[in-house]
């Protein structure tokens, strides 16, 4: 254990007094990564984290001064390549930082690398990216998957090369694999941290998000990288508050949601009696919970409806990705044909599929059937999701229905299968909501989480009761380095 | 809607200017399979026509101008940096006119 495995605020300490420094920090760090063996990493930047921590001076009263994170390369890094994971990139080097990159450098954090994802975030087993599949750390043979999109944030985090990793969230992408792994995974509202400079993939449903090991760092990050931002018109105007006072605020009182129909899908009975064990535990602090149901043809439509949006937004985001302004080139007789073979080479098999079935769904023909009926179906989920918030401060599930599933026999091909417990965190990006995983408990050694959902712009509130929930476990912290203690 | 078929599916990429081969036109048949089902059973959902669509989580208005301040572009050399095969500042590509 080194002062790197510490909650971020004790980090800080550390520093301020000179216990440590980020020097130290950061080469610790880089050796934690470059000893990778799960495949987590697009690019390692070791000599501009080196000079980063080497210019750092005296220390600053900023949490995140000296602390070293990663970045999802789905993050635009002035001067570094980033490439989602997609060979369409290849080679791309953007000329500005995304906002959230850009507060991070300004608040003295140091972005030691850039790690692999589901290539252009459109995946959710963390097997699809142009660098092959990253891995769950929790498992040295290789055999589960870690989740995705963000996987290589969330293995790399899980293996404790950093404290606070950046990923992003469009249906569950960083709430998932961090049930996965055992972290605080966290997308705060629609429009509370701004989006500039990260790819888009379907932007009515995208968001910034972002790994911790525990519910505290979850605070101080969001303190950081929330705030309007000019280069965003969709990022919101709301005060900007410090999230971490709400971690001593008293939960009790607090009125809490299970949706059963959802819980009812789940056969796992590890992860059912823990959950509910947890319920029990937040019963005795005086909170409130209730079961409530949700028409099971809402919840099973929650899948198609996520499917036709995003793959329809997506069609059209990456458009732009034609091989002529950025990527690697190909030669041909005409424009299109230059523009078909990068497309054809850049795209992999299943963003190609993607693209179709966007393209279908948006076809004049179909766009009544498909997309706007799915945009209406999204509409009235929402309406019903909203309507228990009315009544409840938050929802709060099991994240996923499994520990992290097996590689063999897992695929990114459209499934009729667990069609409501593998999906319903995409409510969140659906309405916009604040939500939080967190570890409630393992099964065979392989850690799962629970997650909750609040109102919109309550983030604080969704911190507080995470934080109790935190308590009640006993599970934060969590790494593979650490696993041995468990 | 139209009906989905490999040839329907083949004009879809061509349009999106990408090819795929005729195994992924099979796996993409059997997706749509999946998918068109499930479309078609939300499309019985309770007051489903009754709502607007929905393209965003909140209504977003904003309804400022920004103020009108000159600012630096990006240099045109910047600007290339990521383009293969330039030419007096432009990018090249095939001729489109013969």
């Amino acid at each position: 254990m080194t002062y790197l495995d510490l909650p971020i605020s004790e980090i800080h300490a550390a520093l301020m007094a000179k216990k440590v420094t980020p020097l130290e920090l950061v080469k610790e760090a880089l050796a934690r990564a470059k000893a990778d063996k799960d495949n987590c990493f697009e690019l390692i930047l070791e000599e501009s984290a080196i000079a980063k921590a080497e210019s750092l001076g005296e220390p600053q009263d900023n949490p995140f001064w000296g602390i070293p994170y990663i970045a999802k390369d789905n993050f635009s890094t002035k001067d570094f390549e980033t490439t989602g994971s997609s060979n369409i990139l290849n080679g791309y080097v953007p000329l500005f930082n995304a906002t959230v990159i850009e507060k991070l450098d300004n608040a003295g954090a140091i972005l030691i690398a850039k790690s692999t994802l589901d290539e252009l975030a459109m995946g959710g087993t963390g097997t699809t990216g142009h660098k092959g599949i990253t891995y769950n750390p929790y498992d040295k043979e290789h055999n589960h998957l870690v989740g995705g999109s963000s996987c290589g944030s969330a293995s790399a985090t899980a293996s404790g090369v950093v404290p606070f990793s950046l990923g992003s969230d469009t249906g569950d992408s960083v709430r998932k694999p961090a049930s996965n792994v055992g972290l605080v995974g966290f997308k705060p509202s629609w429009g509370r941290i701004s989006r500039y400079g990260l790819f888009p993939f379907a932007p009515s449903l995208d968001h910034v998000a972002y790994f911790t090991r525990n519910v505290e760092d979850a605070a101080l990050a969001l303190t950081l990288l929330s705030g309007h931002d000019d280069n965003d018109m969709t990022s919101s105007y709301k005060e900007v508050e410090d999230y971490s006072k709400y971690l001593s605020k008293d939960a009790k009182g607090f009125k809490v949601a299970i949706i059963k129909n959802v819980l009812d899908s789940i056969s796992d009975k590890t992860i059912k009696e823990k959950f509910l064990e947890t319920c029990n535990s937040l019963k005795e602090r005086g909170i409130c919970v209730d079961f409530v149901e949700i028409d099971e043809d809402l919840l099973k439509a929650i899948y198609p409806t996520y499917i036709v949006i995003s793959c329809a937004e997506a069609t059209s985001n990456n458009a732009n990705l034609d091989g002529i302004k950025f990527g690697p080139r190909y030669e041909g007789d005409t424009y299109q044909e230059v523009m078909k073979k990068a497309r054809t080479n850049g795209f992999s098999e299943l963003i190609r599929r993607r693209f179709v079935i966007g393209s279908y769904a948006l076809m004049r023909e179909n766009q009544e059937e498909l997309f706007l009926r799915a945009q209406k179906v999204r509409r009235v989920i929402v309406n019903k999701v909203n309507d228990i918030l009315k009544e409840y401060d938050f929802i709060y599930l099991p994240a996923s229905p499994t520990p992290a599933p097996l590689i063999k026999g897992s695929s990114d091909k459209l499934s009729n299968e667990y069609l409501i417990a593998d999906n319903h965190l995409a409510i969140a990006n659906f309405a916009g909501l604040p939500s939080i995983t967190l570890p409630i408990g393992f099964e065979n050694g392989l850690p799962f989480g629970g997650n909750i959902t609040g109102r919109a712009f309550e983030e604080g509130n969704v911190l507080a009761v995470a934080k109790t929930l935190e308590d009640i476990t006993g599970l934060k912290g969590l790494s593979v380095l650490n696993k041995e203690d468990r | 809607m139209k009906e989905v078929n490999k040839e329907v599916l083949k004009q879809a990429a061509n349009n999106l200017l990408f090819d795929m081969s005729e195994e992924e036109y099979d796996t993409l048949l059997h997706e749509f399979d999946i998918i068109l089902g499930q479309m078609s059973f939300i499309g019985s959902i309770k007051g489903v026509d009754e709502v607007e669509p929905m393209t965003f989580p909140f209504d977003v208005s904003i309804s400022y101008l920004r103020e009108d301040e000159a600012a630096k572009p990006l240099r045109q050399k910047d600007a290339l940096k990521n383009a293969h095969d330039i030419v007096l500042g432009q990018i090249k590509l095939p001729k489109v006119v013969g």
